[in-house]
């Protein structure tokens, strides 16, 4: 081999790993952040954001679903004026020219003008045939049933970050359910910076989010609503709130509380409007409480329904304190059930004086008293737990009838659950399905929290709410032919450490058909003035839905 | 000399069929990718439609605008409910 050849065969070789050194140190030293450099040559990253799921209603409704809705861009490079295009669009997007005119820098290439704008402002603005103006889909919320249930379903608003967030309600409490996976995708653009938008990456990980089916019966919350708002009107309340459960599974049929807002515009009403005063609010439940008490002392054996009240005859005396009759009338050695039927307080200090305090807080527990039920909503809140210690002869004594202890309403009406449902209390839930994204089905299935009491301590409480609405105050108002159990109740509201005699939370709590219950209901009105009792605003608000409801359902009267 | 001038015959045979096969399969294909592009216009014009239309559906099915109808239309709610009770067999009647 000649010397010529040697040279010419390291020369070639020496180029040949030089191009191979080069390959190298491009492809794979430096590959990742050439890579950047390119992409941010030819496209951008855009967020396609996932479709917030639907929520619906028991009947397939969707009570909560979204709308087509679009996001106005533009791209600065292609605008020839832009003080002209500002003034064109500021009406029709209902924005103010000069905002307009601020978001359009020249030096960009994509600039969002406003998001959520519908079909028509979308073919307005065409028509104007801008150069530069591109339109994004997007998913607005759309409520068909416009503000009914609007506390109860929450609304959806904006996160520091400007991504949609659910607040309040089953939007907030199945936000991370409802929202999905945003995902990412390349736009890609030209040099001049003209975007290619048929060219967008197929993979964006995006997953929609998941939809809700709920237990709320559509007619029934539709009921309950136009029912309690038009009862708040009648009777000159502040404010009102009910709900509907089915005691077997815990299911909640209907929830409502008035005021309330639009979901639609809910940045335009004041943030106390937002919260559910049926898991927000705590109150003195008054006379809806006597039930749960007196189903504690027939299940410890200590009273029977015909046991006779020795200390009924006038009022009682407990530490400097005079406990009265909410009428003044007395009752001598009447029964346990005409305690219950003429909601009488001596009476129930009588039952508290049987229990006992260790009983009592025992049974309250049991109960859920002063507990959170778990119900799927944001923001349940549960009263402060009075420990064993801090509780004074007065304070057993008040309790009884339901004053100087305070629940939320969802409270009550889990622990009346029980009652009727055999002595099983249940969880209070408002979705009963989640449905995901790939057709899959998550049933949530019934819980019982508690046994707070016996089936026959059920039976027997539920006979005597039955006497109370066949023979108490409320009995006009009942639907005839059907047995009922019920408890009125009217609680005086403390205010500055004091009971304000005219202001009261009226309420009524029952459920029907008595022997087999199909729904348990509560009806609660703020500072009624009409009247300031129960049995005169929540009793007859109570039956009119429950006439409906039985109509509903076609059940027929027993009696 | 003979096999091989047979052979090159035939492969060149093969090769005109397979140009032939492949011209004509090109030619079937190329306007796909424009049939693909108006599907795909279509689908998206008929997802909107059907966006449209499920809104349109739901606003009008929805129990507050068929009570505000129906009220318009002089519909009152029921305020009573017949139940017909199941007749007793006749030979228990008296």
């Amino acid at each position: 081999m000649g010397f010529r050849y040697r040279i010419s065969l390291f020369f070639f070789l020496f180029l040949f790993f030089l191009v191979i050194g080069r390959l190298f140190y491009w492809q794979v030293v430096r590959a990742s952040e050439l890579q950047s450099l390119a992409e941010a040559q030819y496209g951008r990253q855009i967020n396609l954001p996932a479709t917030r799921g639907e929520i619906k209603t028991a009947d397939g409704f969707a009570i909560v679903a979204n709308k087509l809705s679009y996001l106005v861009f533009l791209n600065p490079k292609e605008l020839k004026d832009k003080k002209e295009l500002s003034d064109a669009l500021a009406p029709i997007i209902d924005t103010e020219s000069a905002s307009i005119s601020a978001k359009i820098l020249p030096d960009r290439y994509w600039v969002p003008i406003k998001s959520h704008i519908n079909n028509d402002s979308k073919d307005k603005i065409e028509a104007l045939k801008f150069p530069g103006i591109g339109f994004q889909e997007e998913a607005t919320r759309f409520y068909p049933e416009a503000s009914i249930a609007a506390k109860l379903l929450g609304f959806v608003g904006k996160d520091d970050n400007g991504s949609e967030k659910g607040y309040f309600g089953l939007e907030g409490y199945y936000d991370r359910q409802l929202r999905g996976k945003d995902g990412l995708a390349t736009i890609i653009h030209d040099a001049a910076g003209h975007p290619i938008l048929s060219k967008l990456s197929d993979s964006t990980g995006k997953t929609d989010g998941r939809s809700l089916i709920l237990n709320i019966d559509r007619s029934i919350q539709f009921m309950l609503d136009n029912t309690l708002k038009d009862g708040i009107e009648q009777y000159g309340a502040k404010g009102g709130t009910a709900a509907i459960m089915d005691p077997k599974t815990g299911a909640i049929l209907a929830m409502s509380s008035f005021p309330t807002f639009d979901p639609r515009h809910f940045e335009v009403y004041s943030d106390d409007l937002y919260r559910n005063a049926f898991i927000n609010d705590t109150y003195e439940p008054g006379s809806t409480f006597k039930p749960l008490v007196m189903a504690a002392a027939i299940d410890s054996n200590l009273v029977k329904p015909d046991t006779k009240c020795p200390i009924c005859a006038g009022p009682v005396s407990i530490g400097g304190y005079e406990i009265e009759t909410w009428n003044k009338k007395y009752n001598a050695n009447e029964s346990m059930t005409d305690v219950i039927m003429h909601s009488d307080n001596t009476g129930m200090v009588y039952v508290s004086q049987k229990l006992g305090l260790d009983r009592m807080v025992s049974y309250l527990d049991k109960f859920g008293v002063q507990d959170l039920t778990g119900i799927d909503l944001q923001g349940e809140v549960s009263p402060n737990v009075r420990q064993k210690e801090n509780w004074y002869p007065i304070d057993l004594a008040t309790a009884s009838f339901g004053q100087g202890i305070t629940v939320t309403p969802i409270e009550l009406l889990t622990a009346f659950s029980a009652i009727a449902n055999n002595g099983k209390r249940m969880e209070p839930h408002i979705v009963s399905k989640i449905i995901t994204a790939d057709g899959k089905n998550i049933d949530i299935q019934p819980k019982v929290l508690s046994n707070p009491v016996s089936e026959r301590a059920a039976k027997i409480t539920t006979e005597m709410m039955v006497n109370a609405v066949d023979s108490g105050e409320a009995k006009f108002f009942k639907p005839k032919g059907y047995r009922i159990a019920g408890k009125t109740g009217t609680a005086q509201i403390p205010v500055a450490g004091h009971y304000d005699a005219t202001k009261t939370i009226a309420s009524f709590i029952g459920f029907a058909p008595a022997d087999d219950p199909r729904f348990l209901m509560l009806v609660i009105f703020d500072q009624p003035t009409s009247s300031i009792y129960g049995a005169e605003t929540a009793a007859p608000t109570f039956f009119k839905v429950a006439k409906n409801i039985l109509m509903y359902y076609g059940i027929p009267p027993s009696e | 000399m003979k096999r091989p001038r047979l052979l090159i015959s035939l492969i060149l045979l093969v090769i005109l069929a397979l140009s032939i096969v492949r011209i004509t399969i090109e030619n079937s294909i190329s306007t796909a990718g424009t049939e693909l592009l108006k599907l795909q216009a279509n689908v998206e014009v008929y997802k909107k439609s059907n966006a449209i239309l499920q809104e349109k559906y739901l606003e009008d099915s929805s129990l507050t605008k068929i009570a505000s109808s129906a009220a318009d239309k002089g519909f009152v709610p029921a305020k009573n409910q017949v139940y017909l009770s199941t007749p007793l067999p006749l030979a228990l009647k008296q």
